[in-house]
């Protein structure tokens, strides 16, 4: 009966990972299709994948129920613990990151027949083929239970956030030729601003991978800062609210 | 239809197999007591005959997924495991085929065109159907070259039909015009139009004229061609519209005792082309470079511009004819649309190879490989069949 009961739970857990490898899949899609949605000024595409973000969020919400009844109905510890506390964390990137996708599609609506220069374009084609890479590393850390592909994305995301720095000078530069008026150019730098908060969550599930499979949390680099201090172990937490005055420190 | 027949026998004969084991391994007791020898040799019969089905459905294209009433997968082949590629479009492929499998085990088919963005792009299609009363069967097949190849025709009839029909009409306006006008300012405006328009429809005409003999003649006309001279060769035709659009012209040093054994128009065309598009292509200030170098028993020819690049679901593309990375066609740049499409088929004469390299915004660089040919007389021409 025990066995019995343990095979259901693991084939709980087997089938909410299976779920979230689905939504991420469905994002790393979604991120090529956006951007070419974007170049081509493809209205169709962008209300397709605008409609389809519905069916995320409800598939996202029911994801993040069963990870709750599952932590509430089979008390689940260690490594189990580990991939529901994560599952929940990782259900709302990839929600957040789908959010993102869309948002590039409803900017496409919004610079329609606008003729952008070659070289903002070439950007933006680099930009979504990183944001798709680092969301494909993300998927594929997470299905091998891989640690060191998953500590290897935040080095990718690098590259993204240059791409969106370059992006904005680009830019600049279309918009002082004369190329780009003032609105284009603010969707433009938005836009860019979306790519890379798509690959930060896809760095966001890496550090997640890495928790299942090692315990490590990137915010425990900063706690132990935080308690090397010299009063950092003994003050109560709330002291750090604002920087001390002169009054304060007299 | 043979093959059709094929896959369902393997399908219903693997399905019926798994079904029967199954059942027999359900009804087994554990420990299982000696079987007398006949439903051993059964057995042993039936194993065989599982083999050699799943043999089959493993040697077939098409991925085939059987399900059991419960919808546990009993039977796959080896196609539906690679049936999306990457990861993340395997993920998508077989939740796909799962949704269907479950809406076919409930009555009915189903079926779906999946698109995969990729890179590389995919397209597949998910059908799937009950199997009797007791199981249902999916089917993966990948579509992505068919479809490639239906965009191909469709494009080509549009495509054609503008670059041939806009000129004659906007001919036809234009003469129309003529003949009620008598205003001589505007009837020089008018004919100088017209002149252009003509112009337009004589290069399509040379262009294509050129392609179809590159494409249908059997013969190459193979002499031995100095490398550097065909380089210059393509420079020179195209310096004038290169310094009338200020790009810079740039022929890397070629050693003066590089040959190839090819068929010199043919290569002088398909480089003149790279040339004339490296530079329509380029912006003002912008640079183009040329160089040759011996390569795999052959030459390679490379062309680099600085211009606005290519993008990359466009790349494969480029070299169908009439085809167009400017889909608005803004005659910007003039041409044809068949230039590189000669390029290709000059390659392809040679037993050569094409390719591109390009992104937006940074330019294009285009690699010609022809290889070496032999020649049947010494340092003569010779005619050498290429095709039977």
């Amino acid at each position: 009966m025990m066995n019995e009961l343990r095979k259901s739970f693991h084939q709980d857990l087997e089938e909410v990972r299976s779920e979230l490898v689905y939504l991420a899949a469905f994002v790393t899609e979604s991120i090529p299709r956006a951007t070419n949605i974007l170049l081509s000024g493809d209205l169709e595409g962008a209300d397709y994948v605008i409609s389809s973000d519905d069916e995320i969020d409800a598939r996202a919400l029911d994801l993040e129920e069963r990870c709750v009844q599952i932590l509430a109905l089979q008390s689940p510890v260690a490594i189990d613990l580990r991939q529901i506390l994560a599952a929940l964390r990782m259900i709302a990137e990839v929600e957040r990151s789908a959010d993102l996708v869309c948002n590039i599609c409803k900017a496409a609506r919004r610079i329609y027949g606008h003729q952008l220069d070659p070289a903002l374009r070439g950007i933006i084609t680099r930009m979504g083929e990183q944001a798709q890479q680092l969301y494909i590393a993300a998927i594929e850390s997470f299905v091998e239970n891989d640690a060191a592909k998953a500590a290897a994305i935040d080095d990718m995301d690098n590259y993204l956030d240059a791409l969106q720095k370059q992006f904005v000078q680009a830019i600049f530069e279309s918009h002082a030729a004369g190329h780009i008026d003032l609105q284009v150019a603010v969707q433009l730098a938005v836009v860019a601003r979306f790519y890379e908060r798509i690959g930060d969550h896809a760095v966001n599930i890496g550090e997640r991978v890495r928790f299942v499979v090692t315990g490590w949390l990137p915010e425990h680099r900063g706690a132990a800062r935080y308690r090397s201090r010299p009063m950092g172990s003994e003050q109560e937490y709330g002291g750090v609210v604002s920087p001390p005055t002169d009054e304060a420190s007299a | 239809m043979t093959f059709l027949w094929l896959v369902i026998g393997c399908v219903f004969g693997a399905a019926a197999m798994a079904l029967i084991m199954s059942r027999r391994a359900k009804r087994a007791p554990v420990p299982a007591p000696a079987a007398d020898p006949a439903t051993e040799q059964s057995l042993q019969q039936l194993r065989v005959v599982a083999d050699r089905l799943q043999a089959a459905l493993d040697a077939m294209p098409v991925g085939v997924i059987v399900a059991d009433g419960d919808g546990r997968v009993v039977v796959r082949n080896k196609a539906s495991d690679q049936a999306g590629g990457d990861t993340h479009n395997e993920v998508l492929v077989q939740a796909a085929v799962q949704h269907h499998l479950r809406g076919a085990l409930r009555g009915g088919q189903r079926s779906q065109t999946v698109e995969l963005y990729g890179p590389p792009r995919r397209v597949v299609i998910v059908h799937a159907q009950p199997l009797g009363s007791d199981g249902a069967v999916a089917t993966i097949e990948d579509v992505t070259e068919r479809s490639r190849l239906d965009s191909v025709r469709t494009d080509f009839v549009a495509n054609i039909s503008h670059e041939l029909k806009t000129p004659i009409g906007a001919l036809a306006v234009l003469a129309e015009t003529l003949i009620d006008e008598d205003d001589p300012v505007l009837i020089s405006r008018l004919a100088g139009k017209t002149v252009n328009e003509a112009h337009r429809v004589a290069g399509i005409i040379d262009d294509l004229l050129e392609l179809s003999r590159i494409e249908l003649s059997g013969d190459l006309v193979v002499s031995q061609c100095d490398v550097g001279a065909l380089v210059r060769e393509a420079s020179s035709r195209i310096s004038y519209a290169a310094r009338q659009r200020e790009v810079l012209l740039k022929v890397c040093e070629i050693p003066g005792d590089l040959t190839l054994n090819a068929d010199h128009a043919q290569i002088a065309s398909a480089l003149g082309n790279l040339v004339d598009n490296a530079v329509k292509y380029s912006e003002p200030g912008g640079s183009v470079t040329l160089t040759a170098f011996p390569e795999s028993k052959g030459i390679t020819f490379t062309v680099t511009d600085s211009g606005i690049g290519i993008p990359s679901h466009d790349l494969d593309r480029i070299f169908e004819r009439f085809y167009r990375v400017d889909r608005a066609r803004s005659r910007g740049t003039g041409g044809s649309g068949l230039g590189l499409a000669i390029v290709r088929h000059v390659a392809s004469n040679h037993g050569g190879a094409v390719t591109v390299d390009s992104r937006e915004g940074e330019g294009s660089t285009f690699r010609l490989h022809i290889p070496d040919r032999p020649l049947t007389g010494a340092d003569h021409p010779s005619r050498m069949r290429t095709r039977p």
